[in-house]
């Protein structure tokens, strides 16, 4: 589906609404400044974010996944970016969240992409519209294959400084 | 880890321990451990009890919620869980209990081979050739390539379209659990993310906790049962442990997702959403298990496409055909399904929805559903252990029948997550001990082979202990690993 190296021209894709742009943006995550920690659990693997609001909390549960899945480029310069857009609903923020975070995996598998950047346009407690931005999963060193994200022990918590949820993920 | 699981367990007899109805309310059956003294002390380390107790809230869950004693903490559902509804009785099936890799499973398969004759070289051989001829790692490719016309074939016929194809022959069928398809599949229920997810899937071995091993018999049983099967001491087989890949996940995602919302619509109280659920008899349950069949299919196929594979890596290495070489599979079974089947409750034969979360079907002698060759032992159950240990085949009993719906462990089971065991697991030093076994790894990622190191599992020899005292299988015999590839 990709081509290599940088395009001149965004190209619109299919339904799902996939663009491929010449824009390089940088890969956010630094290894030493990770925004989530890891709590145990037997079989899976286990998140605890945060996040300064709700939208903060959202991109970093994201960016925490595919920190899991994939091992960042040293640059994304050159590499082809696909962008995709995301709209959701759902019945509260706890299903949002899965909802969400399921979506970006369910893409990332389908259309062999490791997503990397994320930008939410608009969100509310039942909604949220979002474009991601990724690369494809060929250039990628993947590091953990997430099955899914679970609903078990799901909580986001109001915390002194801002939101906080615990997400278990099926590996 | 997890805080100690300090909930009251009350000891039935040496292998089995109940979580009474009254722990939690909203409980309707009790939960019933097998596990002994040393095993159970592993047990109480994680939520899995809890979650025992929290299946015992199914509407329509008929004796007990049962684990196996590999059980561990899992989502909703825990590792190692059996729970049976009763479907006349408002019985549930629930997404969460089969999981998301729909028919993980394992499959067993003879070979003439003498461990004398290949040991030293062509081992590392026949790794060498198996590692590159069968895809494996996160989301590895296929060489069989499915249109997406054949895939939806793939769904209907299970490993009957591999064997149509020329990549087996009728007697696998005949020896994989449903014959490799179980009826009742409904391509329409999956969708269209679900046929992306899997396109080019079909053949491939995964990562995590898969593998496929070469392994040599090291203990028998039961003479007469081994007799039986054509196997013997020192003799080589092959072990594959895989399931129904991105295409399983995401319609056990679907499914979740939809049950959510039945759970209002049926007014049905879980205490974990991950237990979503809905009455086998309504419109959401029927789809789910059209597409969830869908998965099982798929599954079948997918260790059917890869035995050929082995098969054919086995060939190149001893020039010789696969049938020479004696390679005829022993046995198929799931450890991710939900089944409708019959058993009898207090006397009367009631059809259940029978869920194997991490849990085997371990039909007893004379099982209708069992082919010709096995109604005399009973069915074989395939018990995979971890890379540094041994595996088991084991035989289905009557007992299992009266007390577990014909059901047994799958595996050794969990110890310790993952992270644990990245963090005190060393790469080179466990290369290092399992060659001193004897054992040879080849693996995609260094990171897999870490999470996955015996240490992070139970005995698998103490699990296979309780379930054959228990009564719940029989011990056939014992294998350990020479050779494992993994994702």
């Amino acid at each position: 589906m990709c081509n290599k190296g940088p395009l001149a021209q965004s190209v619109e894709q299919d339904t799902l609404n996939v663009k491929v742009d010449g824009s390089t943006p940088s890969w956010p995550t630094n290894p030493s400044l990770k925004n989530y920690e890891f709590i145990d659990h037997t079989a899976d693997i286990g998140i605890r974010v945060k996040g300064r609001d709700l939208k903060g909390l959202f991109l970093n549960a994201a960016e925490a996944m595919f920190d899991i899945i994939a091992e960042p480029p040293v640059s994304v310069q050159g590499k082809q970016i696909i962008k995709t857009n995301v709209d959701l609903k759902a019945d509260n923020s706890e299903e949002l969240l899965v909802a969400w975070l399921s979506e970006l995996l369910s893409l990332s598998y389908a259309k062999e992409l490791i997503f990397y950047g994320f930008e939410i346009k608009q969100m509310d407690k039942n909604s949220l519209q979002a474009e991601a931005s990724g690369i494809n999963t060929e250039d990628c060193e993947i590091k953990t294959e997430i099955k899914a994200v679970t609903y078990h022990e799901l909580k986001i918590e109001k915390t002194g400084s801002g939101w906080q949820a615990q997400i278990i993920f099926d590996v | 880890m997890a805080e100690l699981w300090e909930g009251s367990l009350e000891k039935i007899d040496d292998y089995r321990w109940r979580i009474p109805k009254s722990y939690k309310p909203g409980m309707r059956v009790p939960g019933i451990i097998y596990a002994d003294e040393k095993l159970l002390k592993d047990i109480r380390h994680d939520k899995a009890a809890e979650q025992v107790a929290n299946v015992a809230f199914l509407p329509g869950i008929v004796n007990a919620s049962l684990a196996m004693p590999d059980i561990h903490w899992g989502y909703g559902f825990p590792i190692g869980g059996v729970a049976a509804t009763d479907i006349e009785n408002g019985g549930v099936v629930s997404p969460g209990g089969v999981g998301f890799d729909i028919n993980c499973g394992v499959r067993l398969v003879r070979t003439n081979l003498q461990y004398e004759e290949i040991k030293g070289k062509k081992i590392e051989e026949l790794a060498n050739r198996l590692f590159s001829d069968v895809p494996s790692g996160v989301g590895s490719k296929g060489e069989i390539r499915v249109t997406s016309k054949e895939e939806r074939g793939i769904l209907i016929k299970g490993s009957g379209w591999a064997v149509s194809k020329g990549y087996g022959t009728e007697e696998d069928l005949e020896c994989t659990e449903e014959n490799g398809a179980i009826k009742g599949a409904d391509p329409e229920a999956v969708s269209e993310r679900a046929y992306e997810r899997g396109k080019a899937q079909s053949g491939t071995l995964g990562s995590g906790n898969h593998f496929l091993e070469i392994q040599v018999i090291d203990q028998l049983y039961g003479r007469q049962d081994c007799d039986e099967l054509g196997l013997d001491l020192g003799q080589v087989v092959l072990m594959i442990h895989s399931g129904s890949r991105g295409f399983g996940y995401q319609i056990c995602d679907d499914y979740v997702k939809n049950m959510i919302h039945c759970l209002q619509k049926y007014n049905i109280s879980v205490p974990d959403r991950q237990l979503a659920c809905a009455p086998v008899n309504s419109p959401e349950a029927k789809q789910y298990l059209g597409a969830m069949r869908c998965a099982a299919n798929y599954a079948w196929n997918n260790r059917q496409c890869l035995m050929h594979l082995a098969r054919k890596a086995f060939e190149k290495v001893f020039f010789k055909s696969w049938q020479d070489l004696g390679m005829f599979l022993i046995y198929d079974v799931a450890h991710n399904i939900a089944k409708i089947e019959k058993h009898i409750i207090d006397g009367k034969e009631r059809v259940l929805c029978v869920h194997r979360k991490g849990a085997t079907r371990a039909f007893g002698p004379g099982h209708p559903a069992l082919p010709e060759r096995y109604k005399k032992i009973g069915q074989p159950v395939i018990i995979p252990g971890d890379m540094g240990r041994n595996s088991y085949l084991l035989a289905g009993t009557q007992k299992a029948m009266e007390e577990t719906f014909g059901s047994t462990c799958h595996g050794a089971g969990r110890l310790k997550s993952r992270s644990a065991a990245l963090r005190s697991v060393n790469f080179n030093v466990l290369l290092k001990e399992l060659e001193s076994k004897g054992i040879m790894i080849r693996a995609s990622g260094r990171g897999t082979v870490v999470e996955e190191a015996p240490e992070a599992y139970k005995d698998v020899n103490e699990v296979v202990n309780v379930v054959h005292n228990a009564g719940i299988a029989k011990r056939v015999c014992r294998m350990r690993p020479l050779a494992v590839i993994k994702g």
